[in-house]
């Protein structure tokens, strides 16, 4: 490699501008259909009195997990003083920083009244677990570019390894704490059984590990295929085995959970039957499926090639996201008071039946304008990560 | 104190609708919205029996906003749009303040009674309806039932009260013990919806 190549390479190249590109113009027609939603109503979701929460709601929990991975796999061994995984650190600190971005986005467009958004700062309720979230949220954005820019900073001899360790530390602290806050938006209501309860939290932490260790093996494989940076296999191989045991400790909680839901075959056992054999079934599978998957291929030495590793971490995502919608359409898909009265096109998504006939199938599926939003926000995310590997020196310092 | 709420005697409920209507009109209620409707506990339509004849049953609840004395949607709402009135035991609803997060909606156990409006309100006849001190309904914002606050101000009742051809629905101050719904409540057996939810709703059902 001359060097006038190596210098394109360590900005991204082509590759990384037409990332940017496409990424922008994806996030440009997503604020456009916004706009659309916003003028036109909210009418244009889904989204409907009795299933109050959509696919925002379910992407910003899937993305509060995603940025969850990056943070926590380039502080923990810098704060236990342990061997790291090569030079991923801050490339998998940036995948925390867009998947933030695009968790505030999705709250944003879920918002009727966006422009009263400065309410929150004027009026908090702080015994509110959105305003929790809000806070941890915040701070967690924060605390990620601090913690980004004290990584470069320290590699210049700018800041003590002393102070970066006790950045770490913070970082982690609040990495746990932003995605538990998350679980109680959902864990913490009494009105829906299938989110009150204490493991929420723990499992939330769990699920974001999950996926946010799968989004950096993906991120790392595609960027030394593409030449941006080298990565020892061996460290490929040590996360693989970290995503196994984080895959597992998660199936771990779902057993639990649906145990205790299902065993005293009371009204809990309405929700084990609509997760395993109900509307939610191919979620529920999918993830079973996904994550079993995902584990043998991580465990199986054989196996452990980086297009199949990376496969299993595109498979710990998916699974995820499936855990996502049926923790979302589930809350809402077992109504407490399912006596039928009048039904408006602002009751539930599919109102034209009775109420049994609404909730027959999934209770909500997403509109076209729905997706369409979703995909820009989504294209936000990858626009702050592209632009992040174009002007920031993430590649690791020692090359 | 002040605990106002209301007794409704729903086994003696005739499903004539007339409070709903009289909710609608009084408040001036945008196309599609109902902040209190009339629920069928019996067969998959509204007003349609269970069973097959002659073995028919069917009861009815009419159900609005409960006005908890320990409400699940005000303690989540982050900006305190929806509160709790510390005279009165009114839950409120400022729609100038809610910010249309929903969190309300999720969090409140009784399925419906928070309405978020769509879309931009829509009357089917040109021009409003109903009193002329009631606040003017926005889009996307969540509203329900506000106990006729404006007809309280001026000390009158509720508008769904006395429409009632059944007599059913009665009015009045639980912290008062010789008010007329404190009576209904000693006197009967009384139920509160989704009592193990802990919310401890100031709506009583003699069922």
């Amino acid at each position: 490699m001359t060097e006038t190549t190596a210098a394109v390479a360590a900005k991204g190249g082509k590759g990384v501008t037409a990332g940017i590109i496409i990424a922008a113009i994806v996030a440009a027609i997503g604020i456009a259909l916004w706009v659309v939603q916003m003028s036109g109503g909210m009418i244009q979701t889904a989204m409907r009195n009795l299933d109050s929460w959509g696919l925002y709601i379910t992407m910003f929990m899937f993305f509060v997990g995603l940025s969850a991975g990056g943070l926590i796999i380039s502080s923990v061994p810098k704060a236990f003083g342990i061997k790291g995984f090569g030079g991923i650190s801050k490339v998998a600190v940036m995948t925390s920083i867009a998947a933030t971005v695009g968790a505030i986005g999705f709250v944003v467009v879920d918002m009727g009244q966006p422009l009263r958004v400065w309410e929150l700062f004027v009026y908090s309720n702080l015994g509110s677990p959105l305003m929790w979230d809000i806070i941890v949220l915040m701070v967690y954005l924060i605390l990620s570019c601090v913690y980004l820019w004290a990584q470069i900073a320290a590699e210049k001899g700018k800041v003590s390894h002393a102070a970066l360790r006790v950045i770490s530390v913070v970082a982690l602290v609040c990495a746990v704490m932003v995605h538990s806050v998350t679980a109680w938006i959902f864990g913490l209501q009494q009105s829906h059984e299938m989110w009150h309860t204490a493991l929420l939290a723990p499992w939330f932490v769990s699920s974001a590990l999950v996926c946010g260790t799968g989004l950096v093996i993906c991120a790392a494989v595609a960027l030394r295929a593409a030449g941006y940076l080298t990565w020892e296999q061996a460290n490929l191989v040590k996360l693989a085995k970290l995503l196994a045991v984080f895959l597992l400790v998660d199936l771990y909680f779902f057993g639990c959970d649906l145990l205790t839901e299902g065993f005293p075959a009371a009204s809990g056992a309405e929700i084990v039957s609509m997760l395993v054999s109900g509307p939610l079934a191919p979620f529920f599978w999918g993830e079973i499926v996904l994550s079993v998957l995902a584990v043998i291929i991580c465990v199986v030495p054989q196996l452990r090639t980086s297009p199949l590793l990376a496969a299993a971490g595109i498979a710990a995502i998916l699974a995820i996201f499936c855990k996502r919608v049926q923790l979302l359409v589930g809350g809402f898909q077992v109504a407490n008071i399912d006596w039928p009265a009048v039904l408006t096109p602002y009751t539930v998504t599919d109102w034209e039946g009775n109420m049994a006939q609404a909730y027959q199938g999934l209770v909500y599926w997403p509109t076209p304008i729905e997706f369409g939003i979703a995909l820009g926000v989504v294209g936000l995310s990858f626009l702050v990560f592209f632009l992040g590997l174009k002007l920031l020196p993430l590649k690791p310092a020692d090359e | 104190m002040t605990r106002l709420g209301f007794v409704i005697e729903s086994k003696a409920c005739i499903a004539c609708h007339s409070c709903a209507v009289a909710c609608k009109v009084e408040n001036n209620l945008p196309d599609e919205v109902w902040w209190n409707r009339i629920l069928t506990d019996g067969g998959p339509n509204m007003d349609s029996p269970a069973g097959t004849y002659p073995n028919l049953s069917i009861s009815t609840v009419p159900m609005a906003c409960q006005h908890c004395e320990n409400p699940a949607c005000v303690k989540v709402c982050p900006v305190g749009a929806t509160y709790k009135d510390a005279e009165t035991g009114v839950v409120r609803q400022d729609y100038d303040k809610c910010i249309g997060c929903r969190m309300c909606v999720a969090a409140c156990p009784y399925t419906g009674v928070r309405n978020f409006n769509w879309e931009e309100p829509k009357y089917a006849i040109g021009q409003p309806m109903g009193a002329l001190d009631i606040p003017v309904h926005e889009k996307h914002v969540v509203e329900k039932c506000t106990m006729c606050w404006h007809r309280l101000a001026k000390g009158e009742q509720p508008a769904c009260i006395e429409p009632c051809p059944a007599r059913i629905r009665h009015f009045g101050d639980f912290d008062d013990p010789n008010s007329e719904v404190s009576k209904l409540v000693r006197e009967n057996e009384c139920s509160q919806l989704l009592e193990d939810r802990g919310t401890n709703p100031s709506v009583y059902y003699v069922m």
